[in-house]
Order: structure tokens, then sequence, then C-alpha cells
């Protein structure tokens, strides 16, 4: 048997572009449920967000934007989102959305990163609101969008709105994908794509007659699946969505549940991380009255899903009516719009004990210790394929590179030639992601590409790396920052493997120290070891991927010296093994 | 001291009123989330134009420990001092 797997045919979405699936909402009474952080609520229809939409398209055009125009929309979730992602859409620009400063400090890096990012796609125009605006003046300065920086305020209210008509062919959204920082890479989806992805996750979770499709969603609006899983699914299929900021869920988990129970939600999207979180956070005076029995799907992706974490989600709401079979892990990423594989939507979910050694080892699938979850089938539209290095596609039960083809694949990375030919090919888009097929389903093990996911955010390994350059005691450009699972912890952590002449045990604090203050993620292991011990090229590229199979395997040793220089080396070893902390 | 946490208060004051239309009396026992309304973009404004005004860093570990207005006074205030005589130096 080969490792691939066919989807069902794709249904034909019912509009060509998100500018006619808006049109063809604003007939019917859906609409959008704002809830901020104090649980009130406010309504507003499709219709209504279509109008003030169309209002905001006049004044961009008035301003000066152009189709095809990119148009950067740094705001949280909330009604001015909305409006300046439909104004930019039916004013025939394309809407960027870049995350909003959410955090005290490092306004620094924020503000680098939002200006390369404004750069990547030359965007002409910046939407925000007066506060955001106030945070922004370093990056746009920096970036210099032809048109400016606007708060969506002051783009309402100007007589008639107009829409421009836009072709399915036409791009729809960019959307950044990993290493944002460092190395931004724009996703752009024309609209066609945008509708196909929504057409595919609609044939997935239909619901039984008479039952009404309420999403609920607090995931981040820049970020695939609460954009396109949510936010568009619900307009090309009009139902109820209710949105909650992410800056919400993190402070009070509860508010997420119970904004299911209240609308009784049926389909909520979640990273694996955010079910830990409402596992350990929500305490059962929050719960008081809610009721789960109607989230038909609790979609579970973004990241690793964490098996016994989904578990004790199951265990823990049970009691709320929350339906074990509702927890479907899913597989996606933003170059293939959003989602790839879903698991069946009835029935148990299925997952494999895997030997965490053999499978980095030797990339062969034996029995052990390590409980992998099922991703499930290709979605309708989807073909995914396991291949070997030369391209070939492997057997069942053997590890590979993960390739898919989709009518929602990317159109390319936006400006980017050369990015985009290394990860589409042939019409196949190489997804970088490590796994393998049993059953005929698709398992996940690892990732070829250099890609760190904590708590659903993906992050460049440079990110990592270039906050130890200041650390003294640390060689230079010695180190790789890498996403695993370690053994009895819940979803993808950080490791860091760093060379270090003496290892010591404050020399590796304080270099986790300096990982944290820099990016905000605390290293989960953070190890010294002698030099040399990093696997190169041979032009003396850090080899990432080959660290951790190395890491994992055991097998990471310093290279094998002589005489006095091997005692040296072997006493650095020992030093590094006493420097192995495991961090909080 | 004294004087400076009266320009510190001042400050945020003016922050809330003039960029985040604040309403009604603003004091040290102001609570951030409920009496002044601050999100979390809210709270960033606030920050920055407290970092850039009084010369310091607040971090994203400081936010933990700030319920009231006070509380951020006495952060501003903490940071001044740290600034001037570096731990370890005095």
């Amino acid at each position: 048997m080969s490792a691939r797997l066919v989807g069902p045919a794709l249904p034909a979405a019912p509009s060509p572009t998100i500018n006619a699936a808006l049109a063809r909402a604003a007939e019917g009474p859906e609409g959008i449920t704002l809830v901020d952080a104090r649980e009130e609520e406010t309504f507003v229809t499709y219709a209504e967000l279509r109008a003030s939409a169309r209002g905001v398209a006049a004044a961009l055009l008035d301003r000066g934007v152009r189709p095809g125009d990119r148009v950067a929309i740094v705001l949280p979730t909330g009604r001015d989102f909305l409006d300046a992602f439909f104004g930019a859409q039916l004013a025939g620009a394309v809407p960027v959305p870049l995350y909003p400063p959410v955090r005290l400090g490092r306004m620094d890096e924020y503000a680098l990163a939002t200006a390369r990012m404004l750069m990547a796609v030359g965007a002409a125009a910046v939407l925000t609101d007066r506060r955001v605006q106030l945070l922004l003046g370093r990056a746009v300065e920096r970036a210099r969008p032809r048109l400016g920086c606007h708060a969506v305020a002051s783009l309402r209210g100007s007589g008639a709105g107009v829409e421009v008509e836009v072709t399915a062919g036409a791009l729809g959204v960019i959307q950044f994908s990993s290493g944002s920082t460092v190395d931004p890479k724009p996703v752009a989806l024309t609209h066609g794509q945008l509708v196909a992805q929504c057409a595919s996750l609609r044939a997935l979770v239909t619901a039984p007659d008479g039952e009404r499709t309420v999403g609920v969603a607090w995931l981040p609006l820049y970020h695939d699946m609460g954009l396109i899983g949510c936010l568009l699914s619900a307009v090309t299929f009009p139902g109820h969505l209710v949105l909650l900021g992410p800056e919400t869920f993190l402070a009070r988990p509860a508010l997420w549940l119970r904004a299911l129970s209240r609308h009784r939600g049926t389909i909520s999207p979640a990273p694996s991380f955010a079910y830990g979180v409402c596992v350990k956070r929500v305490r059962d005076d929050d719960l008081a009255g809610v009721d789960l029995s109607s989230w038909r799907h609790a979609l579970n992706g973004a990241e690793p899903v964490s098996v016994d974490g989904a578990l004790r989600f199951a265990e823990r709401f049970a009691p709320c009516g929350f339906r074990r079979e509702a927890m479907m892990p899913v597989y996606g990423l933003s170059e293939a719009a959003l989602a790839l594989t879903f698991t069946p939507s009835a029935g148990e979910k299925r997952s494999l004990a895997v030997d965490p050694d053999a499978l980095a080892a030797t990339g062969r699938v034996r029995p052990g210790s390590r409980r992998i979850a099922s991703v499930g089938l290709a979605v309708p539209g989807a073909e995914v394929e396991v291949r070997d290095g030369g391209h070939r596609p492997v057997g069942e039960g053997e590890v590979g590179r993960v390739w898919a083809r989709a009518p929602f694949l990317m159109e390319g990375y936006f400006g980017q030639a050369e990015a985009t030919a290394r990860a589409l090919r042939e019409g196949w888009l190489d997804t970088g992601d490590l796994g393998f097929v049993d059953g005929g389903e698709l398992f996940l093990c690892g990732r070829a590409r250099d890609l760190v996911i904590v708590r659903g955010a993906n992050h460049a390994p440079q990110e990592f790396e270039d906050a130890l350059e200041a650390v003294e005691g640390l060689r230079t450009g010695c180190a790789v920052a890498l996403g695993y699972a370690p053994a009895g912890v819940d979803g993808e952590q950080l490791l860091v493997l760093a060379e270090a002449a003496t290892p010591s045990e404050s020399l590796a604090r304080r270099a986790a120290e300096a990982v944290a203050e820099r990016t905000g993620v605390r290293p989960h292991a953070l190890e010294l070891l002698a030099p040399g011990t990093l696997p190169r090229t041979s032009s003396g590229k850090l080899r990432r991927a080959e660290a951790l199979r190395r890491y994992l395997a055991g097998t990471l040793r310093p290279p094998g010296p002589t005489g006095a220089l091997a005692l040296g080396v072997e006493m650095a070893r020992s030093a590094a093994g006493f420097a192995r902390s495991r961090l909080p | 001291m004294a004087e400076l946490a009266a320009e510190v208060l001042a400050e945020v004051r003016r922050v809330a009123r003039d960029e985040l239309d604040v309403e009604g009396p603003i004091d040290r026992a102001s609570t951030l989330q409920g009496e002044l309304r601050l999100d979390s973009v809210g709270l960033i404004v606030v920050a920055v134009a407290l970092e850039n005004r009084f010369r310091v860093r607040l971090q994203e570990e400081d936010a933990g420990e700030l319920a009231t207005v006070g509380d951020l006074v006495a952060l501003v205030c903490r940071r001044v001092d740290e600034q001037q005589c570096p731990a370890g130096s005095a």
C-alpha cells in the first residue's frame, strides 16, 4: 500500500469570490456576535457589515487605493477589524492582517517585525484604530506605506458605499506564515482559493437537518484558523459566528466555554495548548450552568496534537455535556489556505503508540511509548502523499515528507519567486512536515523545515538563536533552536542546543533568560555542548533537523579527538552533562 | 521620590484622558481593568507613554503585578530608581 490519501470530490462553492459571498450573506438574517472581556455582546448582521464595509471601500478608493494594492490591517478582534478587512476586499484591494501589539515590553522588536512585514508585501496603506496607531509610529516610519496609516473610524460614513468587481483569480488575502519576525513569508491566496477551502471545510462539518451552524472562535484573525476557518467560512456559508479576542481567552479561558454554551455553538477550533489551558485554569464555579452538548466539532490543530491533553479535556468537561467524539484532530498549514486533513467527525479518533528512538534513528514506525494522534483523512479536494528524499512515494508505516495537492494551495509567497519555487513543485506543496500513513490515516511525527511552534504560534529558529548572540560565554553562531515534544509534557516545546567552551549551570541559566526576555518564549530545555558537536553542512551551516534527530536518538556527540585534547573535551562533556538542566 | 510619583500619576491621567478617552477621576486606588477599563492595547499605550517620558523599560513579566494605578506608579518609580543606582553599585 502506498502512502497516498485522496480526499473526496470538492463541492462547488456557492460564491466565486468573498465579495460575492458577503453580498449573498447580506440577504439573510445571520451575523456576527462580538463578545468583550466583560462578556458584553454586540451583534452585527452581515447586511450591516457589508454596508459599513462598502463605506470603508469608498473611503479607501477616495484616498488612492487601487485594485490589487495591499492594505495592511493591524487591529485586535472587533468591529474595526471586520470593517477594515471587508472594506479592503470590496475596494478590490488585498487585505493583509498583521498582529497588533498585545504584550507589554519588546516594542522595539514589534516595530521592526511589523515594518518587515509591511515591506514584504509592499503595503500601500495601514488600517488600524486610534489607540494602536499611537504604537505604530516607528513601523510606519520605517516601511513608509504610500498612502499612510489610517484609523478605521476616520474612513466611515463618507456617503454612499461602493464595491469594485473582483474575479476569482484576484488575490483575496495575504497571510503571514512561519518565521514572521526574521524572514516573513507572505502567503498569497486568491478569492477562488479562499472559497474553495471554505467549501471543503463545509463538507466536513455539515450539521444534521434543521440544526443551525454556530461557530465560536477566539483565535486571532491574523491567522488562517481564525480568519479562513471561522470568519470567511461563516460568510461563505452564512451562519452565526461568535467572536472573542485571543487576549480575552488567555485572560479568562472560561469565557470561551461560556460563549459556546450561551450560543449553542456547534463548531469551534483551537490549538492543542488551549484545551490544556482550559483543564488547568477553568474552575468549577466558572462553569455554573455551562452546557457543551451542542459542540459537535472541537477541532484541534495548528500545532502538534497532544493525545493525553485531548483526553483530559474530554474527561474534565464531560460533566458539562462535552462529547468525547467531538474532539477532532486536524492538520493543515497556511500555504494550503488552512486544512489538509481532518479526522472523521463520528466515532473514536485513532492514535498510535510508537517508539520515538526508532523513529528518530531509522524513520521506521515501531510500537513504543510515545502516543501520536491521527490527523485523519484528506479533506475534500486534497491529496496527501508521503515521499522519501528522492520525491518517491513511500509505503505505509514509513516516515517521509508530507506533500499535498489541492485547489486551495497558495498562489505563492508574495514577491518571493525563489521561496515559492522551493515550496511548490509541479503543483504539489512540500509541507516540510514529516509523517507516515497507517491504516489509511495520516500521522505526523516531526518537521523537516526549520520552524518552532509553541502554543500555536510559529517561530523561525533564528528568533531564538539571535537572542543568544549577546550571551557571554556562548560561541557566536553555534546554537540551534528546535521544536520538540518532550515526554510527559503537552504540546511542542522549545529546545535550545548551544556550544560553549566552558559550560556551566549559570551560563545555561543566563542563556535561557536571554531567550525568554527577547522572545517571550522560555526554553523547555537548554543544553550546552562541547564545541564542534552540532552537525554542519560542508559549507559550515548548522543542520537543525539533523541536530534534533541526533539529539532524540541520543547520538549527539562531539567530534572524536585524541590525546590531551580528548581529555579536555571529555571534561567539557561532563561539564555539559552537569549543565544539562531542564528549565522550569 | 514623592515628586516623581506625582509626576508619573499626572502622566497616567493625561494619557488616559487625552489618548484613551477615560472619563471620571483617576487616583492611585483606581483599578486599571475595572475603573480605567484598560484592555491589553490600552495598557500598552499607557506603558509606552511612561517609558518614553521617564526613560524606563517595562516588561511583559511586569503586567502580572499591575492591578491599580498605584501599582503602575510604584513600578515606574522603582525602575527610575534602579536606573539611577543600579543594583550592586550602591
